[in-house]
């Protein structure tokens, strides 16, 4: 349950939200590209209102900001470079999206392009079930990237690597925000981390957002005092 | 060392848990009405050891005029063989067709809207009902005898069918894709395309090559009623009491049989 969230995130910020389990902020992701419909209020996105919208108008808003998942979710059967192109799928007339055969050449260099960015230009042709898991998180970093969103919504996108892929994947998140100077906003379970990478801190309880800090004027004990529910 | 008492009621010795009176005479009920259905099926069947026994004298005499095989009419079967398999094959890709079509409505976790769920259902159950023998009989009256009015009764039923597993197969699908590029504003059939279709397709083509195996023995049977085919040549040879010409006939269906069923299994191994 989200409680009055309004929230803004800048361009090349990385914001990271931390919070215990079940405390909002996965659902604060997903109503933000309406995955979740929201049961009362509303949910606007880069100036447009998600809530009522349909078709077209729905799609078009979601295409402004591009999802990382905690568990990485691309078509397994397909290759890298394609998983990456399908984050511009939305831009697509109809007739050109039909097959990745059809895809324009100026899609086939940007997915390429953003592969390389991500550092797996040599990776382009591999099936995506046959990638590490923190290659298939790069990859999924390439797709939002492909998308040309303003905004990233990353839940736990680290949840499931090992420590060295889960900092690589958080470095990269960092210079994606900072140089393609995207507005990024990261759900973690890992205060160290956020401490580390964060521009911006925010702690949430119960679907409310209660501290939004630099995480230099934060302290441990404000951040461990998240996961017991005793932050106001 | 130190001793342990126990105290208690000892567990039972039994590994069956005590029944209630009220179970147990439902447990009775329950053998009683079984085995009076089974004696009403023997009855209506008019089953007999009589007749099996004397029906295997006749059998044996059967095979007796059987043999040798008669090698004049192999070429004429093989080519009714091949008729059998395209019949099969036109009938189960028209199915495919239509299924396909079907699926994104008929799968309740992609499905636009619940009407258009609830009319995928409803056509999908209803072609399902209806066997294909009776699919045969409408179209053979329809379309006229010959191997096309059983590519329409093949696909009319296979409809059904594969519809129904296709649609299980995508509500059991990981919908991690489908959210992955929904989120990125892919529409809904792209969404299909991108998401859905890759996510299944070696279920999709193992169940596809499977309803074709199952499809060449029904059109072997919907053959007789004139349907054509090697179902058809078999069926008269029979009539006509040319017992030698059937034996060719049948070996060249075991053939046929096991040819479908040996390649069709060995692509569903490839790919699944």
């Amino acid at each position: 349950m989200l409680h009055g969230v309004d929230l803004d995130v800048w361009p090349g910020e990385l914001t990271v939200v931390l919070g215990a389990n079940g405390s909002g902020k996965s659902t604060l992701l997903r109503c933000a590209v309406r995955l979740l419909d929201p049961d009362a209020g509303s949910v606007v996105l880069c100036g447009a209102e998600l809530v009522g919208a349909r078709g077209r108008e729905l799609r078009e808003a979601r295409r402004q900001a591009a999802m990382v998942f905690q568990q990485v979710l691309l078509v397994r059967r397909r290759s890298a470079v394609e998983n990456v192109a399908y984050g511009a799928l939305g831009e697509l007339p109809l007739h050109r999206s039909l097959s990745s055969r059809l895809f324009p050449a100026e899609l086939a260099e940007r997915a390429h392009a953003s592969l390389a960015r991500v550092g797996l230009a040599d990776m382009a042709w591999k099936r995506a079930d046959t990638l590490s898991g923190g290659q298939a998180q790069r990859v999924a970093i390439a797709r939002a990237l492909c998308q040309r969103a303003q905004l990233v919504l990353a839940d736990e996108p680290v949840a499931s690597l090992d420590p060295r892929a889960a900092e690589e994947v958080l470095v990269l998140l960092g210079e994606i925000a900072r140089v393609e100077g995207l507005a990024t906003l990261v759900v973690l379970h890992q205060p160290e981390l956020a401490f580390r990478y964060a521009d911006r801190v925010l702690g949430i309880v119960s679907g409310q957002i209660v501290f939004d800090a630099a995480p230099a004027s934060l302290d441990e004990q404000r951040v461990a005092a998240l996961y017991q529910g005793a932050v106001t | 060392m130190s001793e342990t008492t126990v105290e208690g009621t000892l567990p039972g010795r039994s590994f069956t848990r005590p029944r209630s009176v009220r179970r147990r005479l439902l447990g009775v009920v329950a053998v009683i009405a079984g085995t009076a259905l089974f004696a009403h099926a023997w009855r209506d069947t008019g089953a007999s050891f009589t007749s099996l026994f004397s029906g295997f004298h006749n059998t044996v005499n059967l095979l007796g005029r059987s043999v040798p095989p008669d090698g004049s009419v192999l070429k004429d079967s093989i080519r009714a063989s091949i008729l059998t398999f395209d019949t099969a094959l036109l009938g189960t890709a028209g199915a495919l067709v239509l299924s396909l079509l079907l699926v994104p409505l008929a799968a309740r976790n992609i499905t636009p809207h619940r009407f258009a769920y609830e009319a995928a259902r409803l056509v999908i159950g209803v072609t399902r009902a209806i066997p294909d023998f009776v699919f045969a009989l409408i179209f053979l009256v329809a379309v006229g005898l010959g191997a096309f009015s059983v590519v329409l009764a093949i696909a009319a039923h296979s409809v059904g069918v594969i519809g129904k597993l296709y649609a299980e197969a995508v509500e059991d699908m990981d919908m991690g894709p489908v959210d992955a590029l929904r989120a990125a504003g892919a529409g809904r059939l792209q969404v299909f395309l991108h998401a859905v279709l890759p996510g299944i397709a070696a279920t999709f083509t193992g169940l596809a090559l499977y309803r074709l195996d199952t499809n060449v023995r029904s059109v072997l049977y919907l053959g007789a009623i004139g349907g054509g085919g090697l179902g058809f040549l078999l069926y008269n040879s029979l009539q006509l009491f040319q017992y030698q010409q059937a034996t060719t006939e049948l070996a060249v269906l075991l053939v046929l049989l096991l040819v479908v069923e040996r390649v069709s299994l060995m692509i569903r191994q490839r790919i699944v």
